[in-house]
């Protein structure tokens, strides 16, 4: 336990020596976010509320799609899989620790820098700019820490087994870009689910996207009733464990195919 | 002879951002910077002319790489007079750079996925070489650096000898007048480093081609240049021919001897024993003092001698002896 | 001159061949990516039915604006691979411009010339899509005039883009770390100009009229393509003055990768 924290501790580290970086990330999600409420807004036109989603809700969600990708690599995570295709993954399988917790922890310290640095500061400026949804129960600010670890759970897991792909292609990026661009629609990143046709979103809900986040989303603002949300929260808890379970299986089958072919 | 390459007081100051060590200091540089001057290269001079084969040597960090780097125009110096084939290298870049080749033991200049011909009749359109001599080249470089087994596989899959060569090749199908080595040998195993070296010296000799050999590797130094210079911390310490390097500042030598049973008493006159290992005995002893076979005779007089080696002391202590002279002869 | 650009065709078609040197992957990505662009569209669409307009635009007009975007993008990101400021400013960072400054040739072209990424393709085509879709589904009366502008509307968008992503990797020259702020200029401004712009504030508007002239490359021809009323609020030339905002974009970041080049030979990697 004591080298995960070490691990996650390092990756901050490295993520805190970025600061132009930082500020340049706070720029760029400023301006997307702006660019998505206006649009949204738009669309709405003379409606107070759509779908159970108010104007102030749909600008929040903007702000908070915004914070999510930091924090969730959302754009695209490569590491595992240039680590295998560098060889680097043999000295890595050989040290006493398990390879998935290896990473987890190191995404886990880099999540939490950009949770901080990224996720709160946007949100922190949407909110001295534009009159946003705040939860306002303990209970609810609770549901959604749950629901935060648990979109991060479900992120993670799927990010690395789409890299384990490298064990069996030589063009992982490829699919990985594929699976994480999939990732983008479904997930309720480009527009709120709630605004799409019954039959999309009982699609979407067959894959973890939605897990990652727009149950976050929908907890934050609250449009979602105390049953609902538990509801999404187990929701969420089931692919965690389906994921990981995936990728530890994966994984197995991969290293083994690795040792066989000897790298 | 003409001037090949002439250079005067040049310098290269570099401005550094420091990036604090350590947990505490990430956290200090999202508020401040430190900043610092490097002076890379800090006036120096010399002159080559055509035909001449030098080498550049220095210890890591020194201004090799910066100094080459102003000469083939890559970087614009912070002050001084730099001329190459009468031009200022990087005000008039694609005429200087038609003229000269450059091979980086680093990394290559070929086309990543492409064939290696390929990479290199690309390079012949780019540098308007006329196909009869492009072939006429070709046939004497595939010849000389065995190039046929790999001319058609793709750069990224070549070892490190195979791409050596194949970079060779590169920089020398327009005929260049001056070329540039850097680290042309690094990583290479003794076989390989000789048939570079070979080829190298050939390029040299037969068509008159100017080479500037940067290296770490003395030996490749000692085996092809006739003139050496050494820079350490931006200032030329010593040009001239390599010889004198070695009598004028070469510290002690070693004479390794393996003896031929296990002697107990191993002293001999004009050297120190540095270290016994069984039958190996490790002599230092001072150039001028004795001789190299003045010793070895000493020694088989005495004892039974299986074999032996002759060591030169290595260029970091050299450089390092070579530096404290110059502190002396400033005082 | 001539030579140059023979160079440049022989370096793209030996990019070329590399890249459909492995057909598989090549037609799993061309077409993974115009689908999931494309589903970024769908999802507008989807979106869209709950409600009419956007701010008094029909979905299909919408859609021309989007569809020619995606066209010009598509096509910019393909020529301009080169200048993909996350291709190079990692090319830049590990030693790969010194490699173009020792060759005799224009560097301009030589950085055209050494990525031409083919699986752009797919953005191209979904974009084509978009856009015939919106043609079918607004009534646009086509005159002579529209037909010869609508080419140079077109054109002038790729030199637009390829000014930004010009702009974006020179900027590479002077950050050590790659800069996540130039996405602003590129993949912001393309999905800003995907939507008409009076839905903006205020002072983005003027912003991207008076400083980054984007208004005249998409909205103001659109407006005169579609004929809104609101284009009887402007000066009859607005809509004409794309070719002017976008090669005049690619003149001025010609210039300053000009400048560019000048620091990083006084300061080396």
């Amino acid at each position: 336990m004591r080298t995960l924290w070490e691990v996650a501790k390092l990756a901050i580290q490295r993520q805190l020596t970025y600061r132009a970086a930082a500020l340049a990330g706070l720029v760029t999600n400023f301006f997307f976010g702006l660019l998505r409420a206006a649009i949204l807004v738009a669309l709405f036109g003379a409606n107070r509320e759509v779908a159970g989603l108010t104007i102030q809700g749909a600008i929040t969600y903007t702000g908070l799609t915004q914070a999510v990708i930091g924090y969730m690599s959302f754009f695209g995570w490569y590491e595992v899989m240039d680590s295998v295709y560098s060889g680097e993954i043999a000295s890595a399988l050989l040290k006493p620790m398990s390879y998935f917790s290896f990473w987890l922890a190191q995404d886990l310290g880099r999540a939490l820098v950009n949770f901080v640095l990224r996720g709160l500061s946007i949100m922190g400026l949407y909110a001295l700019v534009f009159d946003i949804t705040i939860p306002s129960q303990n209970s609810q600010w609770l549901a959604v820490l749950a629901a935060i670890i648990l979109g991060w759970l479900v992120s993670f897991s799927w990010r690395f087994l789409v890299n384990l792909a490298a064990f069996w292609t030589p063009n992982a990026r490829g699919v990985g870009r594929f699976a994480f661009g999939l990732s983008w629609v479904l997930s309720g990143f480009i527009m709120p689910l709630r605004l799409f046709p019954e039959w999309f979103v009982r699609l979407c809900n067959l894959t973890p996207f939605p897990s990652m986040i727009n149950t976050v989303v929908e907890i934050y603002l609250g449009v979602l009733d105390s049953h609902a949300v538990m509801k999404a929260l187990l929701i969420q808890s089931f692919w965690v464990i389906l994921l990981v379970a995936a990728a530890h299986v994966v994984l197995q089958a991969g290293t083994r195919r690795l040792v066989i072919q000897g790298g | 002879m003409s001037e090949m390459i002439a250079v005067s007081d040049l310098k290269k100051h570099f401005m550094l951002h420091r990036h604090r060590p350590g947990f505490i200091g990430a956290i200090r540089n999202l508020i401040t910077r430190e900043r610092r001057v490097i002076r890379a290269v800090d006036g120096v001079s010399f002159t080559i002319e055509q035909g001449e084969f030098v080498g550049y040597l220095g210890p890591n960090g020194a201004g090799k790489s910066t100094t080459i780097k102003m000469l083939t125009g890559l970087l614009v110096p912070t002050s001084g007079g730099l001329q190459v084939n009468g031009r200022v290298p990087w005000r008039e870049r694609q005429k200087h750079v038609r003229e000269i080749g450059a091979v980086f033991g680093q990394r290559t200049t070929l086309w990543w996925d492409l064939p290696v011909i390929d990479s290199l009749e690309l390079l012949m359109h780019i540098y308007h070489i006329p196909a009869d001599r492009f072939r006429q080249n070709l046939q004497e470089f595939r010849g000389l650096l065995e190039l046929d087994p790999f001319l058609s596989t793709p750069v990224r899959a070549l070892s490190l000898g195979e791409r050596m060569r194949a970079d060779l090749c590169a920089a020398l199908l327009h005929d260049p007048t001056l070329i540039f080595l850097d680290e042309p040998t690094i990583g290479l195993d003794v076989v390989a480093k000789e048939r570079i070296r070979q080829f190298i010296r050939h390029i040299n000799i037969h068509h008159g081609t100017t080479i500037l050999l940067t290296t770490h590797d003395i030996s490749d130094v000692e085996k092809l240049c006739n003139r050496v210079m050494i820079i350490d911390r931006g200032h030329l310490l010593y040009d001239g021919a390599l010889e004198k390097l070695h009598e004028r500042f070469g510290g002690k030598r070693q004479l390794i001897v393996d003896f031929g049973e296990t002697y107990g008493e191993v002293h001999v006159d004009g050297a120190h024993v540095t270290e016994r290992v069984g039958t190996r005995v490790t002599y230092h002893f001072e150039r001028g003092t004795v001789t190299a076979s003045e010793l070895i005779g000493r020694l088989s007089n005495r004892f039974r001698i299986r074999d032996l080696e002759v060591r030169e002391p290595d260029i970091e202590d050299t450089i390092r002896r070579i530096y404290e002279e110059q502190l002396l002869a400033r005082e | 001159m001539r030579s140059a650009f023979l160079t440049y065709f022989r370096l793209i078609a030996a990019d070329v061949r590399a890249q459909l040197g492995y057909p598989v992957s090549f037609l799993f990505e061309t077409t993974g990516a115009g689908l999931i662009l494309s589903m970024f569209f769908i999802s507008l669409a989807l979106v869209f039915q709950r409600f009419e307009s956007i701010a008094g635009w029909t979905l299909g007009e919408v859609a021309f604006l989007y569809g020619l975007i995606e066209m010009a993008f598509g096509a910019m990101d393909m020529i301009f691979s080169g200048f993909d400021p996350q291709f190079f400013g990692g090319n830049v960072r590990r030693g790969g411009f010194d490699k173009l400054l020792l060759r005799p040739q224009g560097l301009t072209l030589q950085v055209l010339g050494s990525s031409f990424v083919i699986r752009r393709l797919g953005r191209i085509f979904q974009g084509i899509v978009i856009f015939v879709i919106a043609l079918s589904m607004v009534e646009l009366s086509w005159t002579p005039v529209k037909i010869l502008y609508l080419p140079i509307v077109f054109i002038s968008l790729i030199c637009f883009f390829g000014g930004l992503f010009i702009m974006g990797s020179t900027i590479t020259f002077w950050t050590v770390e790659s800069i996540e702020a130039i996405n602003i200029l590129t993949y912001g401004g393309s999905e800003m100009m995907s939507y008409p712009m009076h839905i903006y504030q205020d002072w983005m508007r003027r912003f991207f009229t008076f400083i980054v002239p984007a208004i005249f490359l998409n909205y103001y021809p659109a407006l005169y393509f579609l004929d809104k009323p609101a284009l009887q609020d402007l000066p009859s030339i607005a809509p004409f003055l794309s070719p002017i905002a976008g090669f005049g974009i690619l003149f001025l970041a010609l210039r300053f990768w000009r400048f560019g080049i000048r620091h990083y030979q006084s300061t080396g990697t």
